[in-house]
């Protein structure tokens, strides 16, 4: 469950990210997570909704996920590609493993809907 | 009042803000900030990652056997409870910090940055060359935050078995070194060295993999030697 760390690192965030912008609560946090960041959605989701009663500006706030998937670019024949294999990749047009990851590896915050 | 029907009802404005930042970005700034101090005093930061008991602590004894005061060591301990492991490296002579999180499974950058000054009394002036970070023994969460230092080295010991590095990928991918501790006990497991290597380097191209053992001293002296050279790296960046 390091999802819990995760969360608690998220609360702080979201202390500064109000106190910087005067609000009063914080409504709605949407993430976007990569499916190679290592962070398990429902996991961060059911840590978050238990961290955050903690906090009176963020205690019914609701966040939402957005999945980002893994995509490589192919450094041999810059096909770019969507793939599930977390390990070992290949291209799926000439099947070579020299890649570049374009996306996957996000963890971040996208927007916070606040009131002020 | 509301604006659009005019009723009772109290309606409070609400505002999107745009962030598109990491999630743990206090955690990154104080890395980031940790990481420029070392490199100024020219300080090469080694944060060491592992299961618990794959033999961190134990590797830390042998390097400073192994260094034999040719170089200024000094370390930070994480654990959650009790300071044993900075009493161990304090009876070699080394100066030792001990950082209990107190139930967190991982160590912060904001930690680490006290720690330092802690250290830094205990140092008397004296400067450093390498600054060992023990992780809390957990090889998930450690690997999420950044501590400022310039070399992750992660440890996979024999007895937990050669499946490790698919387990634990972000650990893999997040390091620059592997270290396969407790190779004295290969007789007695089934652990496939190369494919232990193989899927290492599957996930991490760039990763270097070490086999040690603190019982034969195997290994060790490959250990030291990435140490040296990491330092000359360091040493460089600190002058232009
Ligand atoms: N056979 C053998 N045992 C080892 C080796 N290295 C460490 N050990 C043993 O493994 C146990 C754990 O070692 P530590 O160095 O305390 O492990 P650690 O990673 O610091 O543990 P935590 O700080 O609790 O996470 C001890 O009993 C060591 O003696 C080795 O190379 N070979
Ligand atoms: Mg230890
Ligand atoms: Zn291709």
């Amino acid at each position: 469950m390091h999802e819990v760390s995760i969360a608690l690192g998220m609360v702080d965030e979201l202390k500064r990210i109000a106190k910087e912008n005067n609000a009063q609560k914080i409504n709605i946090v949407t993430l976007r997570i990569g499916k190679l960041s290592g962070i398990v959605t429902d996991s961060l989701k059911f840590a978050f909704d238990a961290v955050k009663l903690e906090h009176p500006i963020m205690s019914s706030a609701e966040i939402v996920i957005n999945e980002v998937s893994l995509v490589y670019q192919c450094d041999e024949c810059s096909t770019t590609f969507e793939t599930g294999d977390i390990y070992f990749p290949a291209c799926k047009k000439c099947a070579s493993y020299n890649l570049k990851m374009i996306s996957g590896e996000e963890q971040d915050i996208e927007n916070v809907e606040v009131e002020v | 009042m509301c604006d659009i029907c005019g009723c009772a009802h109290d309606v409070k404005d609400t505002k999107t803000i745009s962030i598109n930042q990491s999630l743990l970005k206090s955690n990154e700034d104080a890395a980031s900030a940790n990481r420029k101090h070392f490199d100024e005093k020219g300080i090469l930061a080694i944060n060491l990652i592992s299961s618990p008991g794959s033999g961190k602590t134990t590797l830390l004894e042998k390097t400073i056997e192994a260094l034999d005061g040719g170089l200024s060591l000094g370390v930070l301990e994480g654990d959650i409870e009790t300071d044993l492991d900075a009493e161990r490296i304090r009876a070699r002579g080394v100066p030792a910090v001990q950082l209990t999180t107190g139930g967190a499974c991982h160590l912060e950058s904001a930690l680490i940055h006290r720690g330092f000054h802690a250290l830094e009394q205990q140092l008397n002036g004296k400067k450093l060359d390498l600054l060992f970070i023990e992780n809390v023994g957990n090889l998930v969460c450690p690997s999420f935050f950044d501590l400022g230092e310039h070399v992750r080295v992660v440890l996979i010991s024999v007895p937990e078995g050669p499946d490790k590095p698919l387990k634990y990928p972000k650990a893999i991918r997040t390091s620059q070194l592997l270290i396969i501790t407790k190779s004295d006990l290969l007789p007695h497991f089934d652990f496939d060295v190369e494919k232990v290597r193989a899927d290492a380097c599957a996930l991490n191209p760039s990763i270097k993999v070490i086999v040690t053992s603190a019982k034969t001293g195997g290994g060790i002296e490959e250990w030291v030697y990435f140490l040296q050279t990491n330092l000359t790296t360091e040493l460089k960046r600190k002058k232009p």
